[in-house]
Protein backbone atom coordinates (compact mmCIF):
# COMPACT_ATOMS: atom_id res chain seq x y z
CA UNK A 1 0.00 0.00 0.00
CA UNK A 2 1.35 3.43 -0.88
CA UNK A 3 1.89 6.17 1.56
CA UNK A 4 -0.40 7.92 0.69
CA UNK A 5 -3.55 5.30 1.00
CA UNK A 6 -1.95 4.39 4.20
CA UNK A 7 -2.33 7.49 4.89
CA UNK A 8 -5.39 8.14 4.30
CA UNK A 9 -6.64 5.18 6.14
CA UNK A 10 -6.53 6.88 9.50
CA UNK A 11 -7.91 10.30 7.71
CA UNK A 12 -10.28 8.19 6.12
CA UNK A 13 -11.65 6.69 9.33
CA UNK A 14 -11.71 10.42 11.05
CA UNK A 15 -13.52 12.38 8.30
CA UNK A 16 -15.84 9.59 7.28
CA UNK A 17 -16.22 8.79 10.90
CA UNK A 18 -20.24 8.14 9.04
CA UNK A 19 -19.55 4.98 7.89
CA UNK A 20 -16.15 3.78 8.61
CA UNK A 21 -15.74 5.01 12.84
CA UNK A 22 -14.51 1.62 14.56
CA UNK A 23 -15.88 2.35 18.19
CA UNK A 24 -14.99 5.33 18.45
CA UNK A 25 -14.16 8.57 15.94
CA UNK A 26 -11.23 10.19 16.39
CA UNK A 27 -13.29 13.40 16.98
CA UNK A 28 -14.71 12.36 19.91
CA UNK A 29 -11.49 10.77 21.48
CA UNK A 30 -9.65 14.51 20.96
CA UNK A 31 -12.57 16.07 22.60
CA UNK A 32 -12.27 13.59 25.59
CA UNK A 33 -8.61 13.44 26.29
CA UNK A 34 -8.64 17.56 25.61
CA UNK A 35 -11.10 17.72 28.05
CA UNK A 36 -9.18 15.25 30.73
CA UNK A 37 -5.94 17.03 30.90
CA UNK A 38 -8.80 20.64 31.16
CA UNK A 39 -10.19 19.03 34.15
CA UNK A 40 -6.99 17.87 35.46
CA UNK A 41 -5.66 21.30 35.16
CA UNK A 42 -8.40 22.83 36.57
CA UNK A 43 -7.97 20.43 39.95
CA UNK A 44 -4.97 22.30 40.58
CA UNK A 45 -7.76 24.96 42.30
CA UNK A 46 -8.84 22.99 44.78
CA UNK A 47 -4.77 22.74 45.98
CA UNK A 48 -4.07 19.65 44.50
CA UNK A 49 -1.90 20.29 40.96
CA UNK A 50 -2.07 16.76 40.09
CA UNK A 51 -0.61 17.61 36.52
CA UNK A 52 2.28 20.20 37.04
CA UNK A 53 4.86 17.21 36.28
CA UNK A 54 4.50 17.71 32.39
CA UNK A 55 7.99 18.99 31.45
CA UNK A 56 8.53 22.09 29.93
CA UNK A 57 11.27 23.11 27.96
CA UNK A 58 13.34 26.39 28.37
CA UNK A 59 16.59 27.93 26.32
CA UNK A 60 19.35 26.07 26.92
CA UNK A 61 23.10 26.44 26.35
CA UNK A 62 23.65 23.65 29.40
CA UNK A 63 21.84 20.81 28.17
CA UNK A 64 21.17 20.09 31.88
CA UNK A 65 18.72 23.05 32.23
CA UNK A 66 16.83 22.29 29.20
CA UNK A 67 14.02 20.29 30.94
CA UNK A 68 11.91 20.90 33.81
CA UNK A 69 8.23 19.80 35.57
CA UNK A 70 6.32 22.91 34.62
CA UNK A 71 5.34 23.26 38.44
CA UNK A 72 8.03 23.89 41.31
CA UNK A 73 6.01 21.58 43.11
CA UNK A 74 7.69 18.94 41.33
CA UNK A 75 10.82 19.94 40.73
CA UNK A 76 12.37 17.48 43.06
CA UNK A 77 11.61 14.90 39.57
CA UNK A 78 14.12 17.26 37.78
CA UNK A 79 14.22 17.66 33.74
CA UNK A 80 14.75 13.85 33.23
CA UNK A 81 12.24 12.57 35.54
CA UNK A 82 9.49 14.67 34.24
CA UNK A 83 10.23 14.00 30.67
CA UNK A 84 9.87 10.47 31.49
CA UNK A 85 6.99 10.84 33.68
CA UNK A 86 5.27 12.75 31.03
CA UNK A 87 5.77 10.06 27.64
CA UNK A 88 4.88 7.53 30.05
CA UNK A 89 1.57 9.59 30.83
CA UNK A 90 0.81 9.90 26.81
CA UNK A 91 1.78 6.89 26.15
CA UNK A 92 -0.88 5.02 28.59
CA UNK A 93 -3.47 7.20 27.74
CA UNK A 94 -2.74 7.47 23.62
CA UNK A 95 -2.29 4.22 23.21
CA UNK A 96 -5.90 2.97 25.07
CA UNK A 97 -6.74 5.91 22.20
CA UNK A 98 -5.36 3.86 18.99
CA UNK A 99 -6.94 0.23 20.67
CA UNK A 100 -10.66 2.57 20.92
CA UNK A 101 -9.61 3.40 17.47
CA UNK A 102 -9.39 -0.04 16.74
CA UNK A 103 -5.53 0.13 15.89
CA UNK A 104 -2.87 -2.18 17.38
CA UNK A 105 -2.16 -0.77 20.49
CA UNK A 106 1.21 -2.71 21.18
CA UNK A 107 2.36 -1.60 17.27
CA UNK A 108 1.22 2.07 17.95
CA UNK A 109 3.00 2.02 21.96
CA UNK A 110 6.28 0.81 19.69
CA UNK A 111 5.48 3.86 16.55
CA UNK A 112 4.09 6.32 19.76
CA UNK A 113 7.56 6.41 21.32
CA UNK A 114 10.14 6.97 18.71
CA UNK A 115 7.69 9.55 17.59
CA UNK A 116 7.70 10.86 20.79
CA UNK A 117 11.07 10.82 21.33
CA UNK A 118 12.54 11.84 18.22
CA UNK A 119 9.96 15.01 17.82
CA UNK A 120 10.52 16.50 21.48
CA UNK A 121 14.36 15.80 20.76
CA UNK A 122 13.81 17.82 17.72
CA UNK A 123 11.65 20.66 20.21
CA UNK A 124 14.74 19.97 22.29
CA UNK A 125 17.23 21.01 19.82
CA UNK A 126 15.41 23.92 18.51
CA UNK A 127 15.33 25.93 22.30
CA UNK A 128 19.15 25.90 22.16
CA UNK A 129 20.45 29.51 22.89
CA UNK A 130 22.03 29.99 19.37
CA UNK A 131 18.58 29.00 17.97
CA UNK A 132 16.28 30.58 19.54
CA UNK A 133 17.58 33.62 21.77
CA UNK A 134 16.02 36.91 20.60
CA UNK A 135 16.82 39.79 23.09
CA UNK A 136 19.59 41.54 24.07
CA UNK A 137 19.14 40.80 27.54
CA UNK A 138 18.92 36.92 26.82
CA UNK A 139 21.72 37.39 24.42
CA UNK A 140 23.64 38.45 27.32
CA UNK A 141 22.44 35.71 29.71
CA UNK A 142 23.39 33.07 27.70
CA UNK A 143 26.94 34.28 27.26
CA UNK A 144 26.70 33.93 23.24
CA UNK A 145 27.34 36.65 20.30
CA UNK A 146 25.06 35.43 17.62
CA UNK A 147 21.25 33.59 17.51
CA UNK A 148 18.87 32.07 14.61
CA UNK A 149 16.47 34.47 16.72
CA UNK A 150 13.64 31.27 16.28
CA UNK A 151 12.26 31.98 19.75
CA UNK A 152 11.34 29.04 21.81
CA UNK A 153 8.55 27.78 19.55
CA UNK A 154 11.04 27.78 16.44
CA UNK A 155 11.06 24.07 17.77
CA UNK A 156 8.11 23.35 15.56
CA UNK A 157 9.96 23.89 12.55
CA UNK A 158 12.89 21.85 13.61
CA UNK A 159 10.25 18.99 14.37
CA UNK A 160 8.43 19.31 11.00
CA UNK A 161 12.53 19.52 9.43
CA UNK A 162 13.33 16.03 11.57
CA UNK A 163 9.76 14.44 10.10
CA UNK A 164 10.63 16.06 6.69
CA UNK A 165 13.74 14.19 6.61
CA UNK A 166 12.66 10.73 7.64
CA UNK A 167 10.08 10.56 5.42
CA UNK A 168 12.12 11.36 2.75
CA UNK A 169 15.48 9.73 3.59
CA UNK A 170 13.96 6.95 5.15
CA UNK A 171 10.65 5.82 3.69
CA UNK A 172 10.77 2.34 5.15
CA UNK A 173 11.32 3.73 8.68
CA UNK A 174 8.29 6.53 8.14
CA UNK A 175 6.42 3.42 7.07
CA UNK A 176 7.43 1.77 10.45
CA UNK A 177 6.30 4.47 12.80
CA UNK A 178 3.14 5.42 10.70
CA UNK A 179 0.89 3.91 13.29
CA UNK A 180 2.05 6.97 15.45
CA UNK A 181 1.62 9.29 12.90
CA UNK A 182 -1.84 10.64 13.98
CA UNK A 183 -1.33 14.99 13.30
CA UNK A 184 -5.53 14.61 13.29
CA UNK A 185 -5.46 13.42 16.33
CA UNK A 186 -2.90 15.15 17.72
CA UNK A 187 -3.92 19.24 16.80
CA UNK A 188 -7.47 18.48 17.23
CA UNK A 189 -6.15 17.45 21.38
CA UNK A 190 -4.23 20.28 21.37
CA UNK A 191 -7.37 22.93 20.24
CA UNK A 192 -9.39 21.71 22.85
CA UNK A 193 -6.78 22.37 25.59
CA UNK A 194 -6.17 25.77 23.92
CA UNK A 195 -9.82 27.02 24.80
CA UNK A 196 -9.35 27.17 27.87
CA UNK A 197 -6.21 29.12 27.69
CA UNK A 198 -7.46 31.66 25.07
CA UNK A 199 -10.58 32.47 27.40
CA UNK A 200 -8.18 33.69 30.34
CA UNK A 201 -6.46 35.53 27.29
CA UNK A 202 -10.37 36.79 26.46
CA UNK A 203 -11.35 37.52 29.88
CA UNK A 204 -8.81 40.55 29.91
CA UNK A 205 -10.11 42.01 27.22
CA UNK A 206 -13.93 40.81 26.17
CA UNK A 207 -14.96 43.59 23.92
CA UNK A 208 -11.76 42.85 21.38
CA UNK A 209 -12.56 38.94 21.46
CA UNK A 210 -16.12 39.65 20.98
CA UNK A 211 -14.87 41.80 17.96
CA UNK A 212 -12.59 39.19 16.65
CA UNK A 213 -15.03 36.49 16.58
CA UNK A 214 -17.47 38.83 14.42
CA UNK A 215 -14.38 39.46 12.48
CA UNK A 216 -14.32 35.87 11.94
CA UNK A 217 -17.73 35.71 9.66
CA UNK A 218 -15.72 37.58 7.08
CA UNK A 219 -13.28 33.81 7.15
CA UNK A 220 -16.42 31.95 6.58
CA UNK A 221 -17.85 34.01 3.75
CA UNK A 222 -14.60 33.83 2.01
CA UNK A 223 -13.47 30.27 2.59
CA UNK A 224 -16.51 29.04 1.13
CA UNK A 225 -18.10 31.19 -1.40
CA UNK A 226 -15.32 33.38 -2.63
CA UNK A 227 -12.26 30.55 -2.73
CA UNK A 228 -14.25 27.83 -3.11
CA UNK A 229 -16.30 28.92 -6.04
CA UNK A 230 -13.13 30.41 -8.10
CA UNK A 231 -11.11 27.17 -7.33
CA UNK A 232 -13.63 25.01 -8.71
CA UNK A 233 -13.89 27.23 -11.91
CA UNK A 234 -10.08 27.01 -12.26
CA UNK A 235 -10.24 23.45 -11.94
CA UNK A 236 -12.75 22.83 -14.25
CA UNK A 237 -12.65 25.19 -17.11
CA UNK A 238 -8.72 26.13 -17.05
CA UNK A 239 -7.61 22.57 -16.29
CA UNK A 240 -10.57 20.70 -17.36
CA UNK A 241 -10.80 18.03 -14.14
CA UNK A 242 -13.62 15.80 -13.71
CA UNK A 243 -16.16 16.76 -11.07
CA UNK A 244 -15.08 14.05 -9.13
CA UNK A 245 -11.83 15.18 -8.94
CA UNK A 246 -12.39 19.12 -8.90
CA UNK A 247 -15.03 19.35 -5.91
CA UNK A 248 -12.63 17.80 -3.15
CA UNK A 249 -9.94 19.63 -4.96
CA UNK A 250 -11.54 23.06 -4.22
CA UNK A 251 -12.76 22.23 -1.06
CA UNK A 252 -9.15 20.94 -0.21
CA UNK A 253 -7.66 24.06 -1.22
CA UNK A 254 -10.50 26.69 0.19
CA UNK A 255 -11.61 25.09 3.19
CA UNK A 256 -9.64 23.17 5.41
CA UNK A 257 -7.89 20.68 3.39
CA UNK A 258 -7.42 17.11 4.75
CA UNK A 259 -11.35 17.07 6.43
CA UNK A 260 -12.96 19.24 4.05
CA UNK A 261 -11.22 17.47 1.30
CA UNK A 262 -12.72 13.85 2.23
CA UNK A 263 -16.05 15.11 3.90
CA UNK A 264 -16.76 16.83 0.46
CA UNK A 265 -15.40 13.77 -1.37
CA UNK A 266 -17.96 11.54 0.95
CA UNK A 267 -21.16 14.25 -0.08
CA UNK A 268 -20.33 13.94 -3.22
CA UNK A 269 -20.33 10.05 -3.17
CA UNK A 270 -16.75 10.36 -4.78
CA UNK A 271 -14.45 7.07 -4.77
CA UNK A 272 -12.47 6.74 -1.77
CA UNK A 273 -9.07 7.39 -3.62
CA UNK A 274 -10.11 11.34 -4.53
CA UNK A 275 -10.13 12.75 -1.26
CA UNK A 276 -7.11 10.66 -0.14
CA UNK A 277 -4.94 11.86 -3.09
CA UNK A 278 -5.96 15.72 -2.10
CA UNK A 279 -5.61 15.19 1.30
CA UNK A 280 -1.96 13.96 0.35
CA UNK A 281 -1.12 17.28 -1.51
CA UNK A 282 -2.86 19.60 1.16
CA UNK A 283 -0.15 18.28 3.52
CA UNK A 284 2.64 18.84 1.50
CA UNK A 285 1.44 22.20 0.54
CA UNK A 286 0.99 23.03 4.28
CA UNK A 287 4.44 22.15 4.91
CA UNK A 288 5.56 24.49 2.81
CA UNK A 289 3.43 27.18 3.88
CA UNK A 290 4.35 26.43 7.37
CA UNK A 291 7.96 26.99 6.54
CA UNK A 292 7.90 30.28 4.78
CA UNK A 293 4.62 32.13 5.66
CA UNK A 294 5.97 32.76 9.55
CA UNK A 295 8.97 34.14 8.65
CA UNK A 296 6.93 36.50 6.22
CA UNK A 297 4.50 37.90 8.74
CA UNK A 298 6.92 38.63 11.34
CA UNK A 299 8.90 40.30 7.60
CA UNK A 300 5.49 42.18 6.79
CA UNK A 301 2.54 42.11 9.18
CA UNK A 302 4.76 42.80 12.55
CA UNK A 303 2.85 46.27 13.03
CA UNK A 304 -0.27 44.04 12.21
CA UNK A 305 -0.49 41.48 14.64
CA UNK A 306 -3.74 40.12 14.16
CA UNK A 307 -3.47 40.80 10.12
CA UNK A 308 -1.32 38.23 10.82
CA UNK A 309 -3.25 35.41 13.09
CA UNK A 310 -6.26 35.96 10.60
CA UNK A 311 -4.06 35.68 7.64
CA UNK A 312 -2.33 32.52 8.51
CA UNK A 313 -5.94 30.98 9.41
CA UNK A 314 -7.00 31.88 5.30
CA UNK A 315 -4.31 31.05 3.85
CA UNK A 316 -2.76 27.66 5.56
CA UNK A 317 -5.25 24.58 4.79
CA UNK A 318 -5.17 22.34 7.40
CA UNK A 319 -5.91 23.21 11.11
CA UNK A 320 -2.29 21.51 12.26
CA UNK A 321 -0.38 23.61 10.34
CA UNK A 322 -2.32 26.66 10.83
CA UNK A 323 -2.30 26.77 14.29
CA UNK A 324 0.79 25.22 15.18
CA UNK A 325 2.43 27.89 12.60
CA UNK A 326 0.00 30.52 14.15
CA UNK A 327 2.02 29.93 17.61
CA UNK A 328 5.49 30.78 15.76
CA UNK A 329 4.61 33.49 14.07
CA UNK A 330 3.10 34.85 17.61
CA UNK A 331 6.57 33.87 19.47
CA UNK A 332 8.78 36.01 16.30
CA UNK A 333 6.08 39.12 16.37
CA UNK A 334 6.45 39.18 19.82
CA UNK A 335 9.94 38.67 20.12
CA UNK A 336 10.50 41.44 16.99
CA UNK A 337 7.59 44.05 18.36
CA UNK A 338 9.78 43.59 22.04
CA UNK A 339 13.14 44.50 20.45
CA UNK A 340 11.16 47.89 19.18
CA UNK A 341 9.79 48.39 22.76
CA UNK A 342 6.23 47.54 22.40
CA UNK A 343 5.22 44.25 24.52
CA UNK A 344 2.43 42.46 23.38
CA UNK A 345 0.44 40.14 25.32
CA UNK A 346 0.79 36.63 24.21
CA UNK A 347 -2.66 34.85 23.31
CA UNK A 348 -3.87 37.22 20.70
CA UNK A 349 -2.43 36.23 17.28
CA UNK A 350 -3.14 32.47 17.95
CA UNK A 351 -6.19 33.25 19.35
CA UNK A 352 -7.45 35.11 16.03
CA UNK A 353 -5.97 32.38 14.16
CA UNK A 354 -7.36 29.61 16.15
CA UNK A 355 -10.96 31.55 16.08
CA UNK A 356 -10.63 31.99 11.71
CA UNK A 357 -10.04 27.90 11.69
CA UNK A 358 -12.94 27.49 14.29
CA UNK A 359 -15.02 29.29 12.29
CA UNK A 360 -14.03 27.81 9.05
CA UNK A 361 -14.86 24.05 10.50
CA UNK A 362 -17.70 24.61 12.08
CA UNK A 363 -19.87 24.78 8.45
CA UNK A 364 -17.91 21.98 7.02
CA UNK A 365 -21.06 19.66 7.27
CA UNK A 366 -23.52 21.78 6.32
CA UNK A 367 -21.49 22.77 2.78
CA UNK A 368 -20.71 18.86 2.31
CA UNK A 369 -24.72 18.90 2.33
CA UNK A 370 -25.14 21.59 0.21
CA UNK A 371 -22.41 19.80 -2.56
CA UNK A 372 -24.35 16.46 -1.92
CA UNK A 373 -27.55 17.59 -2.69
CA UNK A 374 -26.73 19.25 -5.74
CA UNK A 375 -24.52 16.40 -6.89
CA UNK A 376 -26.95 13.64 -5.60
CA UNK A 377 -30.24 15.70 -7.24
CA UNK A 378 -29.03 17.43 -9.99
CA UNK A 379 -25.58 16.08 -11.35
CA UNK A 380 -25.03 12.48 -10.53
CA UNK A 381 -28.96 11.69 -9.93
CA UNK A 382 -29.30 8.62 -7.67
CA UNK A 383 -31.39 6.89 -4.75
CA UNK A 384 -28.47 7.60 -2.47
CA UNK A 385 -29.30 10.74 -1.76
CA UNK A 386 -27.36 13.06 0.16
CA UNK A 387 -29.48 14.07 3.70
CA UNK A 388 -29.49 16.19 6.19
CA UNK A 389 -28.41 13.98 9.33
CA UNK A 390 -24.76 14.31 6.96
CA UNK A 391 -24.72 17.76 8.15
CA UNK A 392 -24.36 16.02 12.06
CA UNK A 393 -22.07 13.33 10.96
CA UNK A 394 -19.55 15.40 9.31
CA UNK A 395 -19.72 17.96 12.16
CA UNK A 396 -16.16 18.30 13.48
CA UNK A 397 -16.94 17.02 17.21
CA UNK A 398 -13.91 18.33 19.05
CA UNK A 399 -14.79 21.87 18.02
CA UNK A 400 -17.68 20.60 21.15
CA UNK A 401 -14.44 20.31 23.25
CA UNK A 402 -12.85 23.34 22.49
CA UNK A 403 -16.55 25.71 22.80
CA UNK A 404 -16.84 24.04 26.49
CA UNK A 405 -12.93 24.49 27.54
CA UNK A 406 -13.34 28.56 26.70
CA UNK A 407 -16.66 28.67 27.80
CA UNK A 408 -15.45 27.11 31.54
CA UNK A 409 -12.42 29.18 31.47
CA UNK A 410 -14.49 31.80 31.06
CA UNK A 411 -16.59 31.55 33.42
CA UNK A 412 -13.88 30.86 36.04
CA UNK A 413 -12.07 33.96 34.75
CA UNK A 414 -15.20 36.45 34.78
CA UNK A 415 -17.34 34.76 37.63
CA UNK A 416 -15.27 33.90 40.57
CA UNK A 417 -13.17 35.30 42.94
CA UNK A 418 -9.73 36.49 43.16
CA UNK A 419 -9.13 33.05 45.40
CA UNK A 420 -9.81 31.14 42.06
CA UNK A 421 -8.97 33.63 39.75
CA UNK A 422 -5.43 33.87 40.74
CA UNK A 423 -4.96 30.58 40.79
CA UNK A 424 -6.31 30.28 36.89
CA UNK A 425 -3.70 31.36 34.89
CA UNK A 426 -0.78 28.54 36.24
CA UNK A 427 -3.55 26.23 36.19
CA UNK A 428 -4.50 26.72 32.18
CA UNK A 429 -0.49 27.07 31.65
CA UNK A 430 -0.30 23.48 33.11
CA UNK A 431 -2.73 22.80 30.48
CA UNK A 432 -0.85 24.76 27.60
CA UNK A 433 2.13 22.63 28.08
CA UNK A 434 0.52 19.56 27.08
CA UNK A 435 -0.62 21.97 24.45
CA UNK A 436 2.92 22.79 23.27
CA UNK A 437 3.59 18.81 23.03
CA UNK A 438 0.93 18.07 21.02
CA UNK A 439 1.72 20.75 18.72
CA UNK A 440 5.16 19.18 18.43
CA UNK A 441 3.99 15.57 17.89
CA UNK A 442 1.53 17.85 15.03
CA UNK A 443 4.49 19.26 13.67
CA UNK A 444 6.28 16.02 13.11
CA UNK A 445 3.40 14.15 12.16
CA UNK A 446 3.12 16.49 9.31
CA UNK A 447 6.54 16.13 7.97
CA UNK A 448 6.37 12.20 8.31
CA UNK A 449 3.61 11.99 6.17
CA UNK A 450 5.10 14.58 3.39
CA UNK A 451 7.05 12.28 1.11
CA UNK A 452 7.19 14.23 -2.02
CA UNK A 453 8.87 11.36 -4.01
CA UNK A 454 6.50 9.12 -3.56
CA UNK A 455 3.50 11.61 -4.15
CA UNK A 456 4.77 12.96 -7.54
CA UNK A 457 5.03 8.66 -8.53
CA UNK A 458 1.15 9.25 -8.02
CA UNK A 459 0.95 11.58 -10.72
CA UNK A 460 -0.31 14.69 -8.65
CA UNK A 461 1.39 17.02 -11.57
CA UNK A 462 -1.59 18.67 -12.65
CA UNK A 463 -3.76 18.46 -8.86
CA UNK A 464 -0.48 19.96 -7.61
CA UNK A 465 -0.39 22.99 -10.45
CA UNK A 466 -4.22 24.00 -9.88
CA UNK A 467 -3.37 23.90 -6.00
CA UNK A 468 0.48 26.07 -6.57
CA UNK A 469 -1.99 28.41 -8.87
CA UNK A 470 -4.90 28.66 -6.62
CA UNK A 471 -2.81 28.95 -3.44
CA UNK A 472 -0.16 31.17 -4.34
CA UNK A 473 -1.51 33.25 -6.98
CA UNK A 474 -5.05 33.77 -5.07
CA UNK A 475 -6.20 32.29 -1.93
CA UNK A 476 -2.86 33.87 -0.12
CA UNK A 477 -3.39 37.33 -1.43
CA UNK A 478 -7.09 37.46 -1.35
CA UNK A 479 -6.86 36.22 2.04
CA UNK A 480 -4.19 39.13 2.97
CA UNK A 481 -6.64 41.59 1.40
CA UNK A 482 -9.54 40.22 3.31
CA UNK A 483 -7.19 40.09 6.82
CA UNK A 484 -6.32 43.63 6.05
CA UNK A 485 -9.66 44.95 5.74
CA UNK A 486 -11.00 43.28 8.63
CA UNK A 487 -8.30 43.65 11.06
CA UNK A 488 -5.72 46.26 10.10
CA UNK A 489 -5.68 48.90 12.99
CA UNK A 490 -6.89 45.88 15.75
CA UNK A 491 -3.92 45.14 18.06
CA UNK A 492 -3.21 43.18 20.70
CA UNK A 493 -3.15 44.86 24.26
CA UNK A 494 0.06 45.51 25.81
CA UNK A 495 1.52 43.47 28.56
CA UNK A 496 1.09 44.57 31.98
CA UNK B 1 -8.03 1.00 -1.54
CA UNK B 2 -7.34 0.59 -4.98
CA UNK B 3 -4.14 3.26 -6.36
CA UNK B 4 -4.79 6.05 -8.18
CA UNK B 5 -2.15 7.19 -10.93
CA UNK B 6 -3.66 10.87 -11.12
CA UNK B 7 -1.79 11.37 -14.88
CA UNK B 8 -3.06 8.67 -16.26
CA UNK B 9 -6.45 9.06 -15.05
CA UNK B 10 -6.70 12.60 -15.90
CA UNK B 11 -5.36 12.10 -19.67
CA UNK B 12 -7.94 9.19 -19.81
CA UNK B 13 -10.84 11.09 -18.51
CA UNK B 14 -13.74 11.91 -21.01
CA UNK B 15 -14.44 15.56 -21.47
CA UNK B 16 -17.17 17.19 -18.53
CA UNK B 17 -18.31 20.77 -20.04
CA UNK B 18 -19.82 22.79 -16.81
CA UNK B 19 -23.10 21.97 -16.67
CA UNK B 20 -25.63 24.70 -15.74
CA UNK B 21 -25.88 24.47 -12.00
CA UNK B 22 -22.66 24.23 -11.73
CA UNK B 23 -22.73 27.83 -13.36
CA UNK B 24 -25.18 29.02 -11.00
CA UNK B 25 -23.38 27.01 -8.33
CA UNK B 26 -20.24 29.20 -9.01
CA UNK B 27 -22.04 32.36 -9.86
CA UNK B 28 -24.35 32.58 -6.75
CA UNK B 29 -21.63 31.74 -4.56
CA UNK B 30 -19.51 34.26 -5.87
CA UNK B 31 -22.29 36.50 -5.76
CA UNK B 32 -23.26 35.69 -2.38
CA UNK B 33 -19.87 35.97 -0.72
CA UNK B 34 -18.83 39.41 -2.35
CA UNK B 35 -21.78 41.02 -1.43
CA UNK B 36 -21.74 39.64 2.25
CA UNK B 37 -18.49 40.45 2.56
CA UNK B 38 -19.19 44.39 1.27
CA UNK B 39 -22.39 44.33 4.01
CA UNK B 40 -19.47 43.22 6.30
CA UNK B 41 -17.18 45.27 5.62
CA UNK B 42 -19.85 48.41 5.89
CA UNK B 43 -20.23 47.31 9.18
CA UNK B 44 -17.06 46.87 10.78
CA UNK B 45 -16.77 50.61 9.18
CA UNK B 46 -19.38 51.97 10.98
CA UNK B 47 -19.37 50.23 14.15
CA UNK B 48 -15.26 49.86 14.81
CA UNK B 49 -13.73 48.29 18.18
Amino acid sequence: MSQVSQTADWKQRRADNVSLAPRISEDWLSLIIGLGIFALALVSLLGFDVIGWVVNTSIWNDPGKALAPVAKAYASLGGAGAFVTTYIALLAVLSAAAAALGANARKFALAFTVVFWLAYGAWIVGSYANFAVVTPADFQKFGISWSLKLTNEGGYIFALVAGLIIANAFPRFAEWIREGVRPELYIKIAIVILGGALAVTAAGRLTLASSLLLRGIAAIIEAYLIYWAVVYFVARKWFGFSREWAAPLASGISICGVSAAIATGGAIRARPAVPVVVSSLVVIFAVVEVLILPFVAQTFLSHEPLVAGAWLGLAIKTDGAAVASSGITESLILAKAAAEGIKYQPGWILGTTTTVKIFIDIFIGIWAFVLGYIWTNYIDVRKDKAKASEIWQRFPKFIIGFVVTFAVGLVLALGTGPAITSKLPAAMGEANTFRVIFFILTFFSIGVLSNFKRLWAEGVGKLAAVYFISLFGFVIWVGLLISWVFFAGVKPPLAS
Amino acid sequence: MPKVNVADELRNAPVEPLLPIEKKLIGWSLGTGIVLLIVLGIVNHLFPV
